[in-house]
């Protein structure tokens, strides 16, 4: 089975909130020298595919927009275990939104591959937008399953186990087809053995700029959906102590209870 | 000069970290209150490969250099001291000497097994009467036929419980001190070797340490471990890269440390304010943050030169002293912001402050480490 993963490398999502910083002009997050990681969605993506490889045979790609530094996130994917890597990386590409990404993503996977699966991680832990995914199914023109977790080959399809509110749905779909990746007890990154880092180091990884893939420095404007990010602000967090009264554990479990429905945090 | 850590470096950082955090941190405490050996853990960290980090692949290692070692025992001892010191040992005290002074025949019989993690290794050559006088050990190697008798007590030795193999220094030539020792690889199974009285230790209480008994124990000619009368120069060569390894680890408290002291002062609130606003905090939180840099970056220039096949004995006993007593300054100080909840066990900052003072004191003391230093600055032998 030929597969292609969509990675995105994000700054660490656990670094501590007082560390976050957004830049007023370009409406972005300031990396600053805050580690940079896989988002986390994407590395279950990664791991739901190699137990495929590994129980169906095929090939593993590990595809990234970004910048240079990007190829960290792919030596990662090359060293838990892809076959072969793909930095797509040209300025301009960094300031596209989701469908100008994804368009980018499309060219690239149909000059690299034919791929039987594209899974990508059902949400960047940065931006949340959850799109990426199906604009490139529908770009592809392929069915597209959303929040999966498990992905069973049966008789040349999959099925795939998404979640929905308590419980999940065992959906069927024909491939080729685009799968994003919610997290499950069975898809938890693997982490690589130092001898695989080792090797990583040594694979080749494909670089590709906006003019391989056939896209003028002046388009990439028209492939996208002209988002206009207004505004972004970073939530206020305010921190307030409240003390429960009662006479025994017992009564002030059961105010706490109520008082959590109160506030909708239960 | 490059002071930036590699691709690969980086990596491997990020791995390590990973399974420290997610896997050893957990239990750390439970660890050290127990005084329990992390069979699970060491388990898996032979599964990531780290038993053998600078085996080549061809023996079953992971070939990776100096610097990308010292990167895991830091980040390991960063969560567990105990489980740093159990790697460190078969890494850098039975597996190197045996890549470089093992024959052929050696490396392809043993280091397989201590790199995947199925034989645990250990280093004998303290003795009761011989700690920082090391040339003056007793335990007696006698030539009989094709076999080596030894008999002897070896003290302190790490790993000792559950060590399979061990690397045993014995006087086996009738010359007096450093040039009568020479160096074996004895395994736990043959007999007249037991393990005797484990002791009960301030800190770094994951890892186990031994009296390791030697009565009559025949051994084959095969197993001596470099040339005949050349053992002092084996062990004090190994000890070299050993000392990288627990420089590596008192970096790693004295990071745990900081880590702690931060998160700790920032929360803290007295007189209104979080601790972490009043200079005094702040004066030790930046000493630390300072010492533990100059630590660092002391033990990767050491371990640049050992990668690059210079000497680098000087320059070990610089960074394992500067690092061990940097463990002991940042623990002492991770108490102190921490005040009485720095003198309980429900903040880890009282297993650190315990787990710190053994590395100023094994593989050489700090004192040690100084003799050697001013040897080499000085330019004299003794």
């Amino acid at each position: 089975m030929e597969i292609v993963v969509c990675l995105k490398q994000i700054v660490d999502p656990e670094i501590p909130a007082s560390e976050f910083r957004l830049d007023p002009v370009t409406k972005r997050q300031i990396r600053g020298s805050h580690a940079l990681v896989i988002s986390t969605y994407d590395e279950n993506a990664l791991e739901v595919a190699l137990q495929l490889k590994e129980k169906q045979g095929g090939k593993v790609t590990a595809v990234t927009i970004g910048e240079e530094q990007a190829t960290e996130a792919l030596r990662k994917a090359l060293a838990m275990g892809a076959d072969s890597a793909v930095l797509i990386s040209d300025p301009p590409l960094l300031e596209a939104d989701d469908l100008g990404k994804a368009r980018v993503l499309a060219r690239a996977i149909r000059k690299l591959t034919t791929p039987d699966l594209i899974l990508c991680g059902c949400e960047s832990a940065d931006w949340v937008s959850r799109i990426v995914g199906p604009f490139l199914a529908e770009e592809l023109g392929l069915p597209c399953v959303t929040f999966g977790t498990r992905i069973e080959p049966r008789d040349g399809k999959i099925v795939v186990r998404r979640i929905v509110e308590d419980g999940y749905h065992l959906v069927e779909a024909a491939l080729p087809a685009v799968v994003t990746i919610a997290s499950d007890e069975t898809n938890t990154p693997r982490l690589p053995k130092v001898r695989d880092i080792m090797a990583a180091v040594k694979k080749p990884i494909t670089l590709l700029r906006m003019a391989d893939l056939g896209i003028e420095p002046g388009s990439l404007k028209e492939m996208e959906g002209r988002i206009v990010l207004q505004d972004v602000a970073i939530p206020v967090r305010e921190a307030r102590c409240e003390f429960i009264e009662g006479d025994t554990p017992e009564e002030q479990a059961e105010r706490l209870v109520l008082r959590l429905k109160e506030l909708k945090v239960i | 000069m490059d002071f930036h850590l590699s691709e690969e470096h980086r990596l491997i950082q990020e791995t390590v970290r990973t399974f420290a955090s997610t896997e050893i941190l957990p239990i750390a405490a439970e660890l050290d209150q127990q005084a329990r050996f992390p069979k699970e853990i060491i388990q898996r960290a032979s599964e990531l490969g780290l038993l053998g980090m600078m085996v080549p692949p061809e023996y079953g290692g992971a070939g990776l250099d100096t610097i990308s070692y010292l990167i895991a025992i830091e980040e390991i001892a960063r969560a567990c001291a105990g489980t740093a010191v159990i790697l460190s040992v078969n890494n850098s005290l039975v597996c190197d000497p045996i890549l470089r002074y093992g024959t052929e025949a050696q490396k392809r019989r043993y280091l397989p097994d201590l790199a995947q993690g199925r034989k645990l290794g250990c280093y004998c050559l303290t003795e009761p009467e011989a700690g920082s006088d090391a040339a003056s050990i007793q335990t007696v190697a006698r030539e009989e036929g094709d076999e080596w008798v030894l008999t002897g007590t070896k003290i302190f030795v790490t790993n000792g419980v559950e060590a399979e193999i061990c690397i045993v220094y014995a006087r086996s030539e009738p010359e007096p001190g450093a040039r009568g020792i020479s160096a074996f690889i004895v395994e736990k199974d043959r007999p007249g070797i037991t393990v005797g009285k484990v002791e009960r230790k301030l800190g770094i209480k994951a890892s186990s340490t031994a009296e390791i008994h030697l009565e009559e124990c025949r051994i084959p000619k095969e197993n001596l471990l470099g040339r005949r009368g050349e053992g002092f120069r084996v062990a004090l060569s190994t000890l070299d890269g050993g000392r990288l390894g627990i420089a590596a680890q008192a970096v790693g408290i004295a990071r745990a440390c900081l880590e702690e002291s931060i998160a700790y002062a920032r929360e803290r609130r007295q007189f209104g304010q979080p601790i972490a606003s009043f200079q005094a905090i702040r004066w030790w939180i930046a000493d630390m943050a300072t010492r533990i840099e100059a630590a660092r970056l002391l033990m990767y220039r050491a371990a640049s030169l050992r990668d690059r096949g210079r000497p680098y004995t000087k320059e070990a006993s610089i960074a394992k002293l500067f690092a061990s007593e940097t463990a002991m300054w940042a623990a002492h100080k991770a108490v102190q912001i921490h005040g009485g909840y720095g003198y309980i066990q429900d903040y880890p900052a009282e297993r650190h402050f315990r787990d710190a003072k053994i590395t100023e004191i094994y593989e050489g003391t700090s004192e040690i480490q100084r003799l050697v230093i001013a040897r080499h600055v000085l330019g004299v032998r003794s």
